[in-house]
């Protein structure tokens, strides 16, 4: 869990005995809800963005995954789970936390800062618990948005280092998101990107949240790379954007090319589209199927992995055939179509099927 | 690749929809392919039920009025309560102005560049070229000149996937239907 990899990290930065009074603390209330957090979006949306992100998961790849997951976990409101956090977090733990947060901030050198933090006590740093503790302070239109994803947090960022009461306080004790199980945990829940200001840098909070904008851009141009074939090896933002600049262009003239050849090869669309739906349906199982379409078919179906199996096919037939005359909608006609064609490894057969669809239609 | 499974069945199953539901002109090729290809797009970006700015992007310019493919866009979409269409009546209009907003202030800038004269350090050399073509993908993403750099990526990251996809299928059909004639 990123969490706990989270709360390791930073443990090291602390006393133990804090850690473990706090850490424990967080971990039992924490990691059930954000864990149910996490799990949720996982299961939607496969075909996605962040279906895409499952791939082999460089750093970077968490970075986005979790404002993606973040994203999804916005859609159905989250508004319970923050309600339940504010509840439950905002008394036990303010002192506990803030704490943990002074100690936590890397100051320049500044001791005052230390006491700017504990006379501005409900404004944490410490990246585990100040979503929770912002809250009530900032009153924000993006409250119940605490989850979303990396895009906002410029946006709210500019808004508090707008503010110049507080702007001293967020420059120094922003921490960095260097590391991806930091960032992760930062993406899920807060509002806010903490970013730590490295050694010989400017801790200006104008160049920190450039820095941070930068360091996103820079994650999301590598997972770029990774999607275009032949980025990888490319070192160079310029080169690498002329390839990715090709690829959509080739990709978008092989559209056009791809929509002519449609347009002669079918003169009357409307009469082949029977024909159509069975053969290409067939290569498209042929290419990649994974659940969508079984779901939608008989148990049955999957107990024969095998693709010469043509009694079965037969069985198949007379199974399917009460279904098809049941369903007007054409796009219902690909998925029975499917199940039969997904066995066939000859052209002859799926012919046959496609004759036996048409008559039976 | 298996994430796509379930976005090909998809984008097959509206683009079908799509051009069923299109009178065919029959006419000529051209014709065909314009409305083939732009019910491939719409049902693409149908697809995304607006999550992303390019498939708003995409339906608001497609069904924008004064466009000459129109007739065949509101065709496509007319018997669907189309959500994102629907939503980007207002946002379309937005957007022209923000483009607006956008070129007039590029424009300032490009000028106030040029007064300074050609840089000669190799860094601000290096950031004129990525300018430039984070420009050139802003022109070849739809929407694309709408948006700052992070999400121009995010658009551009599912912008390919969805063209992949949206290649395959219709590569496959093809070839499916010239087997099928064979």
């Amino acid at each position: 869990m990123e969490l706990n990899a989270g709360t390791a990290g930073t443990g090291s930065l602390k006393t133990a005995s804090e850690r473990d009074e706090v850490a424990a603390l967080e971990s039992l209330q924490f990691t059930d809800e954000i864990r149910r957090l996490m799990s949720a979006p996982a299961t939607d949306n496969a075909s996605s963005f962040t279906a895409l992100l499952e791939l082999p998961a460089p750093q970077a790849v968490q970075l986005i995954h979790s404002p993606d997951s973040a994203k999804l976990i916005a859609a159905p409101p989250p508004a319970p789970n923050v309600d339940d956090f504010k509840g439950s977090f905002n008394f036990p733990f303010n002192s506990g936390l803030i704490e943990r947060a002074t100690r936590f901030s890397l100051f320049a050198g500044d001791g005052n800062i230390n006491d700017n933090n504990k006379s501005n006590s409900p404004e944490p740093t410490s990246y585990n618990s100040s979503a929770n503790l912002q809250k009530p302070v900032k009153s924000e239109p993006t409250e119940t948005e605490s989850y979303q994803p990396l895009v906002s947090d410029p946006t709210v960022e500019n808004r508090s280092t707008k503010r110049k009461d507080r702007e001293k306080v967020k420059g120094s004790t922003k921490k960095s998101k260097t590391g991806a199980k930091d960032s992760s945990d930062d993406a899920q829940k807060l509002p806010y990107v903490h970013v730590r200001a490295r050694r010989g840098q400017a801790t200006d909070s104008h160049s920190l949240a450039e820095r941070a904008r930068r360091e996103k851009i820079n994650a999301r141009m590598k997972l770029l790379q990774e999607l275009v074939p032949g980025c990888s090896k490319i070192s160079g933002t310029a080169l690498v954007l002329d390839e990715i600049i090709n690829h959509v262009q080739s990709l978008q003239r092989q559209v056009e090319f791809l929509s002519m050849r449609l347009a002669a090869v079918n003169p009357r669309i409307d009469f082949n589209l029977d024909s159509v739906f069975t053969a290409e349906s067939g290569s498209l199982m042929d290419s990649n199927f994974s659940g969508m379409v079984m779901p939608m078919m008989l148990p049955e179906v999957q107990l024969n992995g095998n693709r010469q199996q043509y009694p079965q096919q037969l069985h198949f037939d007379a199974f399917q055939q009460p279904v098809w005359g049941t369903e007007e909608v054409c796009n219902n006609y690909i998925t029975p179509e499917n199940s039969l064609l997904s066995y066939d490894s000859s052209g002859n057969s799926a012919s046959l099927h496609s004759n036996q669809l048409k008559m039976e239609l | 690749m298996r994430p796509h499974s379930s976005l090909k069945q998809e984008f097959l199953k509206e683009w079908i929809k799509g051009l069923q539901r299109c009178s065919f002109p029959k006419k000529s090729i051209l014709e065909r392919k314009k409305a083939i290809k732009l019910s491939a797009d719409i049902a693409m970006a149908s697809a995304r039920n607006g999550t992303t700015c390019w498939s708003r992007a995409l339906i608001s310019s497609a069904a924008k009025d004064g466009s000459d493919n129109n007739h065949l866009v509101k065709q496509i979409l007319g018997p669907e309560s189309d959500r994102p269409a629907v939503e980007n009546k207002a946002p379309a209009r937005q957007a022209s102005v923000c483009k607006k907003i956008l070129k007039r202030s590029c424009r300032i800038r490009r000028r106030g560049r040029r007064k300074c004269g050609a840089a000669a350090a190799p860094s601000s050399i290096a950031k004129h070229l990525v300018k430039k073509r984070r420009q050139i993908l802003r022109s070849l993403i739809p929407g694309g000149e709408f948006m700052n750099e992070i999400c121009l990526i995010e658009e551009t990251l599912d912008y390919i996937t969805s063209l992949r996809v949206q290649v395959d299928v219709m590569r496959s059909l093809a070839t499916a239907s010239v087997r099928g004639t064979e």
